[in-house]
């Protein structure tokens, strides 16, 4: 599984979405994106990445494409 | 904090450390609490409870609702008893594989067995079983959060 594709995974078993609801994806523009939504998305890429977050970066962290700008900071490269 | 010491909490110990009250309080003591890990609960059941007369008259027996409060408000004092967290408002947000298997009545004591499985940023998980001496009477997997502290990581923009 690519990074890419374990970051998706995060999203999609967070907030129980489809693939096809990743782009352009914002806190709140969904139900299950609040502010529960928020920590397990947080856990699960902590997990998958075995990485601990920041608390300025899990605050930053607004939007699908944030985090991937977020990660890369980690080492964690999503082109990998 | 040491987190290796065990404490005990009586009904005012209790109601330091979570909202609670009557009538919605339930446990009475709260003993062998391990900070952050585990911690033990006991509530007797009398006649006495406001809720026996209707559930139900002629077969007076605890409802399920409060048992899972006795659950969550003996799981909820393995990290309220922490300094930072102590009298914090909690929420519920999820609850899976609650069994009930014994019904319990006036008279009986429960004991509750509650263990944290994991802490981190206002959001606990674990379970809790009780039980009526040695027969498990029900058990729950619990979600709960402190919104006070959630309240600070949450995205600042949309």
């Amino acid at each position: 599984m690519t990074n890419l594709e374990k970051y998706n995974k995060a999203f999609i078993e967070s907030f129980n979405i489809g693939k096809d609801k990743l782009d352009g994806l914002k806190y709140q523009d969904i139900i299950a994106w609040d502010s529960v939504g928020h920590m397990q998305l947080m856990t699960e890429l902590e997990e998958e990445f075995n990485v601990e977050l920041d608390i300025d970066d899990i605050t930053d962290f607004s939007s699908y494409e944030e985090g991937k700008t977020i990660l890369l900071k980690y080492e964690v490269n999503l082109d990998i | 904090m040491n987190t290796s010491k065990t404490l005990c909490f009586d009904i005012k110990g209790i109601q330091e450390c979570q909202q609670n009250r009557y009538p919605q309080l339930f446990i009475d003591n709260i003993t062998d609490v391990v900070p952050g890990k585990s911690a033990k609960g006991f509530k007797n059941f009398t006649y006495n409870e406001w809720f026996f007369p209707a559930h139900f008259e002629g077969d007076p027996n605890v409802p399920g609702h409060i048992q899972v409060e006795c659950l969550v408000q003996t799981f909820i004092m393995t990290f309220l008893c922490l300094e930072p967290y102590k009298g914090m408002k909690t929420n519920f947000v999820k609850m899976d594989n609650v069994l009930f298997k014994r019904k319990i009545i006036p008279g009986e004591r429960l004991e509750i067995r509650a263990v944290l499985d994991s802490f981190k940023r206002g959001m606990a998980k674990g379970s809790a079983e009780s039980y009526v001496g040695e027969e498990i009477a029900c058990r729950a997997d619990f979600l709960i959060t402190l919104p006070d502290v959630l309240e600070s990581f949450k995205p600042r923009k949309k």
